[in-house]
């Protein structure tokens, strides 16, 4: 079976030049680790100790005794759907709004990116004064000043709101990137095609969704994928803001993964947890390549 | 006159088709309402970036006492001395700025090969390369910590910009053979077949034919991962020891004292002069990034 | 093909596996006076210390003196100050059987297991030989002791722990200095209808909230609790453990600390206090510069002062007697202890405490008397002095104490309970619970 072969006349050697060498880093830098990882998994290992082979003991640890394990990953799922909708929902209206605009389209694309760039514990740091209630923080400022008073409250502190809290600032830092990619997409989009369809009366919606949005759909498909895989790895953002906290209120899988490690030293029992987390991000990827592909062949 | 409702949707208003006669008069409407929305969300985005600015200018004294949100009282660059006494800032920006660029140039490199030799090449097992690649896409980067640091120990390679570089090449080579992928997807097969027939093999193809043609993924590729590489704090705190070699984040933690004390003004006032640099860059690159579009605008 | 592939991958795994816990060859953690001669090269010092905090600025000026003598010898000061980055660092070392030749540990089981294994030099018979074990503060080396008593690590510090407090805030609540830890509680609510926050607290950090839960028990039953706590065998269910977990409950009730303490960092908190916001603030000596120099807040300046930790009715431990860290200790790695080594800590660590006493903090000997800085409040004298006074015993911080993961998860249990999230019953079965699942792994 030859999928997709544009090139009629190329030699085995060429592939091989082609594909050895980033197939090399990349096994040496991501793929043997993983190996490493699911192999240390089955054992019990505190990084000094000698290894003792547990067998399937850490997944059963981690299926049935681990009431905070399963809290992170309820935590998780929460957090990745609100940094994609903020994320992807985001980028997508914004870069629809872009192309409208005749003027100014640089320097706001530029802006629109720039939370990208400030480094995680400065925005983890901010964000910590912005939810603040004690200095009153911004968000509580404005609560007050639109006559939501009563909304006020500790949003880091309160187990309610904490997750949400840790979430949104992950998503507004990457609106900007996926808004780049998709508005790069979007531009590419044939103007006479848009033409013709708007001559032949069609609004703004359906030029959307018949025009533009099938002909950037494999553009969404990465956009998305990244985005979820970029959410189910989200770290540095709650790790610095709350630990985790209060309680396992903003605990995510990563999180909980990464204190196993380096703060309990329990190598084992943090690879099994990252086993799951690989299996998880697998199941999603292939569930949003299920979703949008079949809708695109439909 | 027509009721303009609310768009329920994004991104545009959800108008119903209207008789052509009316139609010119809804985009100077919805441009003015496209406007007041991306003015919202410019504030948003670039309000953190002002008042992070604004408080590298406050009075360590200012910032402890006042409101952090009001406008400063007075300005000082006393900070800006502070940041510079306390770290090694020069050196830190160099550093950051070897492994950004050492790490985009295997990352955009490797890339494109690899999406070459899947996409327009193709092979037997393309599918499961594919795949294999996918993986390294969604594993959270901390799985690869411990396992790393023990090769990295045994093959001598701690401590090296190497060891940074690497891992940061390697856990991004992945979105950038699927972005370069998408993207070779759209480049007409016939382009090749002519090619092909002119008697060009997959190397000059790959020279003459898709390089140029990729510049402007190239440029997305550099940044998106410009602007995770030059943040990336794990890597770096895990492999790197010495002072000579800490880049961006690991500087930042200089300023950490005793039992987690922060000289906060200080910091920020660091934190500026450090994203100044890929501010600079992404600048620059935004602007070819806009050539890039317009100059490969056929394809497709 | 591809199980081939796996195959081969698994044994280089594994390969690499056991080279990197085959813990190379025995060394001997006893033998503190190699024989040979000194050979001058570059060491490494892994350390959690400010980068330019006192004792790595007077490391450095001893190790260029001595290396003027010794040509080619260097330390490299390798500081990472934040503790968990440090931590991870100091285990990913560890695990790659990567250790310099010096690195900073504080007493947790993780640095026994080290020790146990042979990795680090014994510290007291190291300090006996070089002639300076007598010079510390029995209380700074105790700091440093496991369980058993074994002293592997060199204290550099010496700190204790106040209860500073604003003066003009309690008289506006008309309270006084709570003459026993049981008085808190109801001095919380009466600042706090004051319109007063009570306590500040650094919630971000875990450590500071931490502290609390170890009072009640170190009054209730002494030193003794935390260590059988740790094993699982003493209990939250137990007297001293019940009255903490109320205790802390109480303190919750009473809204002690700010509002959203729990997301709020180190210097918000002090902030608060030296702002004239917050009532009173838990904190050492390491911030003497800040609380009783003229650096402090003019505002607040004359209101300041402390008490020490309260006792409590029927306490076995006496009032002199409270948290008193030495901080982070210096461990000496065995595997690569040579006369080298040996020759420049005994040239350092004799030299080191008149150096650090010169910068107006206290030294973990006794040997040198503090400076007291030109800018200084009276205050600042008063601090110093409670370290001639002290009892025998001392208040452990109990995030040295615990596994780490009973540590992590006690830290965030406390923010619940304070927070009233969950009861006193929830938390102490929660806690045991871990305890039981956790201590065994660490305490073999």
């Amino acid at each position: 079976m030859l999928p997709t072969r544009m090139l009629p006349n190329r030699s085995r050697t060429s592939v091989l030049v082609f594909l050895l060498p980033p197939l090399l880093l990349y096994c040496a830098a991501v793929l043997f680790p993983i190996l490493q990882s699911l192999f240390l998994s089955f054992f019990s290992w505190n990084g000094i100790s000698d290894m003792e082979f547990v067998g399937l003991a850490n997944y059963a640890r981690m299926f049935t005794k681990d009431d905070v394990f399963w809290r992170a990953f309820l935590n998780a799922l929460l957090y990745l759907a609100i940094c994609l909708v903020l994320q992807l929902g985001g980028a997508l209206v914004v870069a629809s709004l872009l192309t409208s605009l005749r003027r100014g389209r640089e320097l706001i694309k530029t802006l629109y990116l720039l939370p990208a760039v400030i480094s995680t514990v400065a925005i983890a740091f901010l964000f910590v004064r912005i939810y603040s209630l004690e200095p009153v923080g911004l968000l509580n400022q404005l609560l007050q000043s639109i006559g939501l008073g009563s909304l006020e409250r500790p949003w880091l502190s309160d187990v309610n709101t904490v997750l949400a809290a840790v979430s949104a600032p992950e998503g507004w830092r990457f609106t900007g990137l996926y808004m780049l990619i998709i508005y790069a997409a979007l531009l590419a989009v044939p103007k006479e095609l848009e033409e013709a369809a708007v001559l032949d009366g069609a609004s703004r919606w359906t030029l959307f969704t018949k025009i533009r949005f099938p002909y950037i759909r494999p553009v969404w498909i990465t956009t998305t994928i990244m985005a979820t895989t970029y959410g189910l790895r989200g770290f540095d953002i709650p790790y610095l803001m709350t630990n985790g906290g209060p309680g396992q209120s903003s605990e995510l899988l990563t999180t909980y993964m990464y204190k196993t490690a380096f703060t309990s030293t329990d190598f084992g029992y943090a690879s099994t947890i990252s086993v799951f987390i690989v299996v998880e991000c697998l199941v999603a990827v292939g569930l949003i390549l299920f979703l949008l592909k079949r809708k695109s062949d439909a | 006159m027509i009721t303009q409702t609310a768009p329920p949707t994004p991104p545009a208003a959800a108008v119903p088709p209207k008789p052509p006669a009316k139609r010119r008069r809804r985009p100077d409407l919805f441009r003015t309402l496209s406007r007041v929305l991306i003015m919202l969300i410019m504030i948003v985005q670039v309000y953190p970036l002002a008042w992070l600015f604004l408080t590298s200018l406050r009075t360590e004294h200012d910032f402890a006492t006042g409101d952090p949100f009001a406008l400063p009282g007075a300005l000082t660059w006393e900070n800006y001395a502070r940041a510079f006494e306390t770290g090694d800032l020069g050196r830190n920006i160099l550093n950051s700025f070897v492994v950004t660029m050492g790490a985009n140039i295997l990352i955009v490199l490797l890339g494109m090969m690899a999406a070459y030799a899947i996409q327009v090449l193709g092979f037997r097992l393309s599918k499961l390369v594919r795949g294999l690649f996918l993986v390294g896409i969604i594993v959270p980067v901390q799985i690869a910590l411990v396992p790393l640091f023990i090769d990295y120990a045994a093959v001598n390679l701690l401590d090296t910009y190497q060891s940074m570089i690497i891992p940061l090449a390697g856990f991004s080579l992945p979105m950038s053979v699927y972005l370069f992928c998408s993207f070779y997807e759209y480049i007409p097969k016939e382009t090749y077949e002519a090619a092909s027939l002119d008697g060009a093999g997959p190397y000059r193809i790959f020279g003459l034919i898709t390089l140029p043609l990729s510049l402007n993924t190239v440029v997305t590729v550099v940044l998106v991962n410009s602007i995770f590489i030059w943040n990336d704090f794990i890597f770096a705190n895990t492999f790197v020891l010495s002072e000579e070699l800490k880049t961006i984040p690991l500087g930042l933690q200089n300023y950490i004292g005793a039992m987690g004390k922060v000289d906060w003004t200080a910091t920020f006032a660091a934190v500026c002069v450090t994203i100044t640099p890929l501010l600079l860059v992404f600048l620059v690159l935004n602007k070819a990034m806009i050539q890039g579009l317009e100059s490969g605008a056929t394809k497709g | 093909m591809k199980n081939l592939f796996r195959a081969a991958a698994v044994a280089a795994v594994t390969a690499l596996a056991l080279t990197a816990c085959g813990s190379g060859s025995p060394t001997s953690s006893t033998n503190v006076a190699p024989t040979g001669d000194i050979k001058p090269r570059e060491i490494s010092w892994l350390l959690s210390r400010p980068a330019d905090g006192a004792v790595i600025n007077i490391m450095k000026k001893l190790a260029d003196d001595y290396a003027k003598d010794h040509p080619g010898f260097k330390l490299n000061l390798i500081t990472t100050p934040d503790r968990p980055s440090y931590i991870q660092k100091l285990e990913t070392l560890a695990a790659a059987n990567k250790l310099p030749e010096l690195f900073d540990t504080d007493a947790t089981p993780f640095a026994r297991q080290l020790a146990q294994q042979g990795k680090m030099l014994d510290g007291e018979k190291l300090l006996k030989t070089l002639g300076i074990y007598d010079k510390y503060r029995p209380g700074a080396l105790d700091y440093q002791r496991f369980d058993d008593g074994s002293l592997y690590m060199i204290p550099f510090q010496f700190e204790l722990e106040f209860i500073w407090y604003n003066k003009a805030l309690l008289q506006k609540a008309g309270v006084a200095v709570p003459k026993s830890l049981d008085d808190i509680p109801a001095m919380c609510t009466a600042l706090r209808s004051a319109g007063i926050t009570p306590i500040a607290v650094d919630g971000q950090d875990q450590w500071p909230l931490e502290r609390y839960v170890a009072y009640q028990p170190f009054r209730e039953a002494g030193p003794d609790f935390v260590q059988k706590l740790k094993k699982g065998e003493a209990k939250f269910t137990d007297p001293a453990g019940q009255k903490t977990v109320n205790w802390l409950a109480e303190l919750g009730k009473a809204k002690c600390f700010q509002d959203g303490f729990s997301a709020q960092g180190y210097s918000d908190a002090q902030n608060q206090f030296t702002s004239g916001q917050a009532a009173m603030y838990n904190i050492g000596t390491w911030e003497l510069p800040s609380l009783a120099t003229d650096k402090l807040n003019p505002a607040v300046r004359d209101d300041i002062d402390f008490f020490t930790l309260p006792t409590t009715a029927g306490s076995v431990t006496a009032a002199n007697e409270f948290v008193s860290p030495s901080g982070i200790g210096m461990a000496v790695n065995a595997k690569t202890y040579d006369p080298l080594v040996s020759d420049f800590l005994k040239f350092a660590l004799q030299k080191y405490p008149a150096e650090y006493a010169a910068t107006g903090v206290l030294s973990p000997t006794t040997d040198v008397e503090t400076t007291v800085p030109a800018n200084a409040t009276p205050l600042y004298r008063k601090a110093l002095d409670q370290a001639k006074d002290l009892g025998s015993k001392q208040a452990m911080p109990w995030d040295t104490q615990l596994d780490p993961t009973t540590n992590g998860r006690l830290q965030q249990e406390l923010v619940l309970l304070v927070q009233g999230e969950i009861t006193p019953q929830q938390f102490a079965e929660t806690m045991d619970s871990t305890i039981a699942q956790n201590a065994p792994k660490f305490f073999k």
